[in-house]
């Protein structure tokens, strides 16, 4: 039966009064005033946590054993010229001196410049970052697309031939390391049916946005794969668990069909904990990717890390650190608030655990 | 940029195959593409852009008379040949060097090049804080003058032979260039492109270069940190060259195959074991033999590159005008490298503790070498340390007993002549034969004193010579014009050719 | 489509048939490295062939690039993953039980950190961990399972600390309280009995996770370095031969899959066995 669709007219003063009540639901409804004094908390927490992540971060780097103006110098090098080199990088300084340096730059958002290029941390951070985000969200929302349909079904059809073959195709997902599946899919699709490119990514980034894009679909298929066989394991659980609860029944009995039933309250209730893996594993994937920029020779977040570790390039370390941790406790901000909204239950809580 | 259209490659490779087919190296030289693209995968990116700032040896490949050049130049072949000197001349006690700057020279910024810009350039490389490795090399040099725009006179503090050569390798920079850690200003035929970190450095053709033009358009350098990807990469035609590779399996796909070229040529990597000479048991000379006889040289070098490389009784490779062939200076006879550890008075063998750097190849070596030694009674314990670790404690603190380590360099045997050198080998004989070779008036006179101390310091066994890397450079058969020595990681690009 | 509760036998069955495949996966693999103890093969360290031999009777999986028995390589492999489990499991449960007790104790605000710190460790991709802790100590085997096991002591300590947390918030912990016992008492008693079970099918993932984590740090070069190289260094040797000799490229993929596949399997039926609501559910 059709409804009788309201005129502009009516849809303006409909508006008017929306936002009205809005503005009035924020300053008094005190649902929303514990989300926002919860918001507010969080975020000094992030603040708070993210200063003693450089702190802890800058201390540990100098406990280090090994000497950053190392990579500097070669055989060859005179006794003269590896001072100059430790005082280049000021890796003769004392230990507070150092630091009192490195917070007055975090200060300013500098985040220094590293020792061996000699070029600013947080331009080449942002380069970095070009290849990561796409490739780690990529792989990400592709895993999504297969782990979620893919894990409902096989907790709706546990039973059967359908959900036990998914569930063991997942168990291998699990079990096969990351660059193992790479070295195999570059070997099938890239260099026997030269479908795609064996790796790298194109010198102009993504100016040339084809070979870029091209480049970085072998890898996001790799990353989906391990994340989506993981991803589907706790889909799968929530999924039954929501098919064994009360409300599950209680809608059933109620007349509602099952996809209904399933769709419009599983959903939500199984949500919430597979929002906070979806979180951590997003999280993690951007250092993590670090195999997987290896295999395919990206120069991504992670391929930096290494280097840097190994070279015991402070500046670089503490940049890439600092930034990730920043992603990772934004994500963790984000996969919180995501979860107060589908779940009323838990907007009053400090914690979801 | 290479289209990754599948049509496009097969056309390609269509094309190549055509071309291999019915081509002969005299029809690939004529018929190219002299506005090309060359793609070069490469295991060594920089680390910056300034060869006196330890940028490491991936810039002497991308930059080495490609964007930079030189009074003299290095050739592939391992001769020093004038670039930037037009003439020179040396004064009779041989401390005073006059060179001619070649006219009509530019830098890229457009720039003329004068012998401000050459004094300033020596001067970048002896300065105080300079890390540049050559730094040393360089230390009889007492004044640069200018006497005029085209004139350099190079002033010594005592006779220097190899001065040429160690000129090789101090680029003409401009001296109104600001910081070249990341941009260049050189005179060479290319011009720096793009840089990309962790993906790729291009060279660009420079259109006002003094000499001939180069033979292709743009040059790329992509950079891995994964031999197999770079195989990969050549594999499908996303690189032309593979400038270096580490490991003769992956070989296996390109030998025999017509669309590919592989170039076995002379290196200067030599793989040493080093002992530390000041410490017991290696300060005993017949210990040193003793252990050089007792490990099989060409069985690790059959295992590691298969029927590549080559065995070197000394420090000193072919290309080195000094090489003489002293693989029969204690050869492999593990019977008489028992009797003698006997005679050193260790009838019984020692325990020693060998630190070796992480990566390949040096820890299969280190297996190889102690299961080897077991066989005469000595115990090796392996100590894997990262090469920053190696650096501070092996090389600054000569805190060790043997080590191995590979050495790139080109004319190294001077380390020998250097008693606070890590290994600290201390023979006064050898010592100054090395100084006196430098003040030599001829080449020949050095030539003749190096191989006396190269045989002094073969029969001491100073170190283990373990073997020679071999220079193999693999390329898709449709370039061609690539330099195959590779000398001190040098790879000159302008006479890269493209089949069309 | 039904979705209420499956009769009893049909439920028993699903869960042995995990556990069993599990533990069959499993016990081969320790009895493999058990038996590396006392025999292999060849000796690991000798040069038994020509370098890259195809398999053979004399070389079950040929030979390496040194030459050496590359059978002996995988068998052996058995036994390094099996301590790297172990020992990271070990290390990472000491640490993180403790920690997850201790940090369910706190108070609201030292909650709040103590939980946003796990967060951040959490999420700091064990990797990373490693390299660090790695960088520290030079490459090792000791050095993987330290790292690994730091890694895994975040992941640890958080699960312990919701877990403990749901006890103590029982009646009747505060019963035990107002009778008069003391807290580390009650920890011993109540706490920890109660989020065993839920731990241990856990510990069991981590094994797993800690296998592959060790295998992709080979991979990037940090891992302990022959004679203990393990599946994930052999891989990584293998990978310049995989179009010469693809067994090298294959054999040690297939047994690290078997025993995490199998570590899997034994955590799900511990799972099973462990946690009966589960059971309602199949």
């Amino acid at each position: 039966m059709q409804r009788p669709r309201p005129g502009a007219g009516t849809l303006y003063f409909a508006r008017c009064i929306a936002k009205r009540q809005l503005a009035f639901r924020l300053n008094h409804d005190p649902e929303v005033i514990a989300i926002l004094a919860y918001l507010a908390r969080r975020l000094v927490i992030l603040v708070l946590s993210l200063f003693v992540a450089a702190v802890v971060l800058f201390v540990l780097l100098r406990l280090l054993p090994g000497d950053p103006a190392n990579a500097l110098l070669g055989v060859g090098a005179t006794d003269a010229q590896i001072a100059a080199a430790r005082a280049q990088v000021g890796s003769d300084q004392p230990l507070p001196a150092q630091f009192v340096g490195f917070l007055g730059k975090l200060a300013r958002f500098d985040l220094g410049e590293s020792f061996v290029s000699k070029t600013p941390v947080l331009p080449e951070i942002g380069n970095r970052l070009s290849v990561t985000l796409p490739l780690t969200i990529g792989g990400f929302l592709l895993a999504i697309s297969i782990a979620v349909p893919l894990g409902i079904l096989a907790g709706v059809k546990a039973n059967g031939r359908l959900g036990t073959t998914i569930s063991v195709v997942s168990q291998l997902g699990i079990a096969i390391p990351v660059f193992w599946l790479g070295i195999l899919l570059v070997a099938i699709f890239a260099v026997n049916l030269r479908i795609f490119p064996s790796g790298g990514f194109p010198l102009e980034g993504w100016r040339n946005f084809g070979t870029a894009l091209l480049s970085l679909i072998l890898p996001v298929v790799t990353v989906a794969i391990v994340i989506a066989a993981s991803l589907l394991r706790y889909v799968r659980a929530a999924t039954l668990d929501v098919l064994g609860s009360d409300y599950l029944r209680t809608a059933r009995a109620l007349g509602s069909g099952f996809t209904e039933a399933l769709l419009r309250h599983g959903v939500r209730n199984g949500a919430v904990p597979v929002i906070s893996i979806l979180g951590i594993d997003l999280a993690t994937s951007f250092l993590g990717a670090v195999v997987v920029e290896k295999v395919y020779a990206l120069p991504g977040l992670g391929s930096m890390l290494l280097l840097a570790i190994g070279q015991r390039d402070y500046p670089d370390v503490q940049g890439v650190l600092f930034v990730s941790t920043l992603l990772v406790l934004v994500i963790g901000f984000a996969a919180d608030l995501i979860q107060r909204l589908v779940d009323p239950r838990l907007r009053g809580q400090v914690h979801t655990s | 940029m290479t289209q990754f259209s599948v049509r496009g490659l097969l056309g390609a490779l269509a094309g190549a195959a055509l071309l291999t087919a019915a081509a002969t190296p005299a029809v690939l030289a004529q018929d190219y593409n002299a506005d090309a693209t060359i793609h070069i995968g490469s295991l060594y990116e920089p680390q910056n852009l300034d060869n006196t700032a330890g940028a490491g040896q991936g810039i002497n490949e991308a930059f080495n008379s490609n964007v930079y050049e030189a009074l003299f130049q290095l050739t592939d072949a391992g001769s020093v040949v004038p670039q930037l000197a037009d003439s020179f001349a040396v004064s009779d006690d041989g401390l005073t060097y006059t060179f001619k700057l070649k006219p009509g020279v530019t830098f890229h910024s457009g720039d003329k090049l004068t012998s401000a810009d050459v004094k300033s350039s020596i001067e970048r490389v002896t300065a105080e804080n300079s890390k540049s490795s050559r730094k040393s090399s360089l230390k009889t040099i007492a004044s640069v003058e200018t006497p005029d725009d085209q004139t350099v006179v190079i002033k010594l503090s005592a006779r220097s032979i190899s001065l040429p050569y160690n000129l090789s390798y101090v680029w003409i920079v401009d001296h109104n260039a600001k910081d070249i850690t990341s941009s260049e200003d050189g005179t060479g035929p290319y011009k720096l492109g793009e840089w990309r970190r962790g993906s790729a450095l291009s060279l660009e053709r420079f259109d006002g270069y003094w000499g001939t033009k180069p033979t292709n358009k743009e040059v790329v350098f992509s950079y891995f940190t994964d031999a197999t990807a770079e195989n990969n990469a050549l594999l499908t035609g996303a690189v032309d060259i593979i400038t270096s590779v580490q490991s003769p399996d992956s070989l296996a796909q390109f030998q025999n195959n017509p669309a590919y070229t592989v170039s076995n040529g002379q290196s200067t990597t030599k793989l040493v074991l080093a002992y530390n000479d000041r410490v017991a048991p290696f300060d005993n000379v017949k210990v040193r033999k003793a252990i050089a006889r007792a490990i099989n040289n060409k069985q690790l070098l059959q295992s590691i590159w298969g029927s590549y490389g080559s065995l070197i009784g000394s420090f000193v490779p072919p290309t080195d005008p000094w090489y003489e062939d002293l693989t029969g200076v204690d050869p492999y006879d593990p019977a008489s490298a028992k009797q003698l550890l006997t005679e050193a008075g260790f009838p019984n063998g020692f325990t020693i503790t060998l630190d070796t750097p992480n990566y390949d190849p040096h820890p299969v070596v280190a297996q190889f070498v102690q299961s080897e030694l077991a066989k005469v009674g000595i115990t090796v314990k392996i100590n894997i340390i990262t090469p920053n670790e190696w650096y501070t404690k092996i090389y600054q603190k000569h805190d060790f007993q043997v080590t191995l380590q590979e050495h790139v360099n080109h004319r190294d045997i001077v380390f020998y002549g250097n008693p606070d050198f890590y290994w600290g080998y201390n023979n006064p004989e050898v010592v100054k034969l090395i100084a006196d070779s430098d003040k030599a008036k001829t080449t020949d006179e050095q030539t003749a004193d190096l191989k006396k101390a190269n045989e002094i310091i073969s029969q001491d066994k100073a170190s283990d010579w373990l073997y020679l890397y071999p220079q193999i450079v693999v390329a898709s058969a449709k370039v061609s014009g690539y330099p195959v020595n590779g000398l001190n990681s040098q790879f000159f690009v302008y006479g890269i050719k493209k089949a069309q | 489509m039904t979705v209420v509760a499956e009769p009893a036998p049909a439920v028993r069955r699903r869960v042995s048939s995990a556990l069993i495949a599990g533990m069959l996966l499993v016990g081969i693999h320790v009895v493999i490295a058990l038996l590396t103890l006392v025999w292999t093969p060849y000796d690991p360290t000798a040069l038994a062939g020509m370098r890259l031999e195809s398999p053979s009777l004399l070389h079950w999986a040929g030979t390496d690039r040194l030459g050496r028995d590359f059978f002996t390589a995988i068998m052996i492999g058995s036994r390094i993953a099996l301590i790297v489990g172990i020992g990271a499991v070990a290390i990472g449960a000491l640490i993180g039980v403790t920690l997850g007790v201790l940090a369910a104790f706190a108070t609201r605000l030292a909650d709040d950190a103590l939980a946003a710190t796990f967060d951040i460790l959490i999420a700091f991709p064990t990797l990373l961990i490693a390299m660090l802790v790695v960088a520290a100590t030079e490459a090792s085997l000791w050095s993987s399972i330290l790292a690994l096991g730091i890694a895994l002591s975040a992941v640890i300590a958080r699960l312990t600390r919701i877990l403990a947390k749901r006890v103590l918030a029982m009646d009747y912990i505060t019963a035990a309280r107002t009778s008069g016992a003391s807290w580390p008492a009650i920890v011993a008693e109540h706490v920890l009995p109660n989020i065993w079970p839920t731990l241990a099918v856990n510990f069991a993932l981590q094994f797993g996770i800690a296998i592959i984590a060790e295998a992709s740090l080979s991979y990037l070069g940090l891992g302990a370095p022959p004679p203990n190289a393990s599946w994930g260094s052999l891989l990584q040797e293998a990978q310049g031969t995989v179009y010469t000799a693809p067994i090298a490229a294959v054999a040690p993929g297939i047994a690290l899959v078997s025993l995490v596949i199998g570590v899997n399997l034994l955590a799900d039926g511990l799972r099973d066995v462990a946690d009966p609501s589960r059971r309602r559910a199949r």
